[in-house]
């Protein structure tokens, strides 16, 4: 055990398979009470990052360790501490749902006599208390994706470790599994893996970047998304003359270029795009130019999308930066 | 011990929730059942001698069909995650599984205890020689389990696993037939030591040699120990 008081710290981990590196000097932290979203595309690593932090497969160099546990020497240690939700829910088809739990609630230690308040706990708290009796082969999709959180639950880990969680849930189950999920991570950790941008927006404190196995960008995804745009679009709608328009947008400081173009209806309104920089009252210095000659309809400063990012780190010009 | 105890029970509900286990019981059962008619019945012998040779053989054939799955479907299933990322060494894992296996084995040979009724009705068999033959069969049953269970850790197929089993333990039983081929005595003793059938040969004549139990003894171990480093290695 060291001191380190990160819940899941990664220190220049990378991972080999022969000749090919999967993953290059990685490193980053996730505290207690704090839920990172893991985004990146297919094959970035997102799954063997999960894998080396839950201990199923090991670092190559660097060090992972979880509640201060060296992931490659105490990994019992840490495993207890652990729980883990792999991309496929890991279960066995021929046991039934409350057999299923109690072995895993065995095996990391719970107390015969806590065992029933455990399963209690868990069952109620992925609504799986109508399947407990039931085969798992029977079970829906949704079920054996709540059945896989429900175990990662169990013994009431310090860490929970989500590789796609919400895959394959139907909208309202989607909302319960964020709801534990956000429950979970107000006084522990949670590193969540997803393709579902609007998720990490909504349950994520920090989000981390990853392609081809390098990390890319780590912070708050309003951070990242002051980091990728240098620019913000301001649109506005007004019954103004172009030409005197384009030129009173113009000569306001901060509007960098402006396009103008009819519509939306046939009543001779402009719709306009302004390019405007980053700072917060070239919007208000806008409206105030346009109300004063025209009437002004409409206006708004359209902040970059998460998936703008997103792209933006694993596609665009960012990416040679970063 | 509490890991190595939850992961043998949850083989033996694994087992006994699947047809496979129902299935190399009753197979097994009925194969002794007619081994032992033909070998006393019909030739009037009072020993269970031919009818340990018998089962012996049909062990081997059956072994790997109980061994097959025991990491091999944990790999396919995707269960392999949950059960290396859980608070496990290596080694409960292994033992926890090969008891389970090892259990069904007894539950084997628990059955055709049945085969000793008509035995004891109708002669008087020694009972030091049956005893002797019992526990070389669930040795080398143990030893036989030891090796498919390496086999179905080092594959994520149930049936290659199977299949390279029945291979390795056919090479071992039928090894000792290759003694009278051999002109050095040093290779004639290699050869009829690596013998599954030879050793077993003894136990059914009512001897219990140390060597024979410590042959099938090291032979699991050897295997236990190579399943549970691998499983460490693979990480």
């Amino acid at each position: 055990m060291t001191s380190t008081s990160a819940a899941i710290a990664l220190e220049s981990v990378s991972k080999r398979y022969g000749s090919t590196t999967i993953i290059h000097d990685l490193s980053f932290t996730v505290q207690r009470g704090e839920i990172v979203g893991f985004l990146g595309p297919n094959g970035a690593g997102k799954t063997t990052t999960m894998r080396m932090i839950a201990g199923f497969t090991t670092a190559t160099s660097g060090r992972v360790t979880v509640a201060g546990y060296d992931m490659a020497t105490e990994h019992v240690e840490a495993a207890r501490r652990i729980g883990y939700v792999p991309e496929r829910p890991p279960l066995y088809d021929t046991l039934d749902v409350g057999a299923y739990l109690t072995f895993v609630a065995r095996v990391k230690g719970v107390r015969r006599g806590a065992m029933a308040a455990e399963l209690e706990r868990v069952t109620a708290a992925c609504r799986l208390e109508a399947v407990v009796g039931r085969e798992i082969y029977k079970l829906s999709k949704g079920y054996r994706q709540r059945l896989g959180l429900a175990q990662a639950l169990l013994g009431d880990p310090d860490v929970l470790l989500l590789d796609e969680p919400t895959a394959g849930l139907d909208p309202g189950q989607i909302q319960e599994t964020r709801e534990v999920i956000r429950a979970f991570g107000r006084d522990r950790a949670v590193l969540l893996s997803t393709h579902i941008l609007a998720e990490v927006t909504l349950i994520c404190r920090r989000v981390a970047i990853i392609d081809h196995g390098r990390l890319l960008a780590i912070d708050s995804p309003a951070g990242l998304q002051r980091a990728v745009e240098q620019t913000n679009r301001v649109t506005l709608q007004t019954s103004a003359p172009a030409a005197a328009l384009r030129e009173t947008l113009l000569s306001i400081d901060g509007v960098k270029a402006v396009e103008v173009r009819p519509g939306p209806g046939d009543d001779g309104r402009l719709t306009v795009d302004c390019q405007v920089d980053l700072r917060p009252d070239v919007e208000a210095a806008i409206a105030r130019a346009v109300a004063a000659r025209w009437d002004l309809h409409r206006l708004e400063r359209q902040q970059p999308t998460l998936e703008n990012v997103f792209l933006q780190y694993v596609a665009g010009p960012a990416r040679g930066a970063a | 011990m509490s890991g190595l105890l939850a992961i043998y029970r949850k083989e033996l509900a694994t087992y006994f929730r699947s047809p496979i286990a129902y299935y190399v019981v009753a197979v097994f059962l009925l194969g002794t059942g007619y081994f032992f008619l033909y070998n006393v019945v019909l030739t009037g012998e009072t020993t269970m001698a031919g009818t340990f040779q018998n089962m012996g053989l049909l062990l081997l054939t059956l072994a790997p069909l109980i061994s097959m799955r025991l990491l091999s479907a944990e790999y396919s299933a995707g269960t392999a995650e949950l059960l290396l990322t859980l608070p496990l060494s290596p080694w409960q894992i292994v033992l926890g599984k090969y008891l389970g296996a090892v259990t069904i084995l007894v539950i084997i040979a628990a059955g055709t205890l049945v085969d000793l009724v008509p035995l004891y009705l109708f002669g008087t068999p020694e009972t030091t020689t049956i005893a002797a033959g019992y526990l070389g069969f669930v040795l080398l049953g143990m030893a036989c389990l030891a090796v498919g269970q390496l086999f179905s850790t080092l594959t994520h197929n149930q049936i290659v696993a199977a299949l390279l089993t029945a291979a390795v333990l056919l090479g071992f039983w039928f090894v000792g037939h290759l003694q009278s081929f051999q002109t050095s005595a040093a290779l004639r003793d290699l050869v009829g030591y690596l013998s599954f059938a030879l050793h077993f040969v003894d136990f059914i004549r009512g001897l219990v040699r140390s060597e024979a139990v410590a042959f099938y003894l090291v032979v699991s171990a050897v295997a236990l120990v190579l399943s549970a480093g691998y499983l460490q290695w693979r990480r």
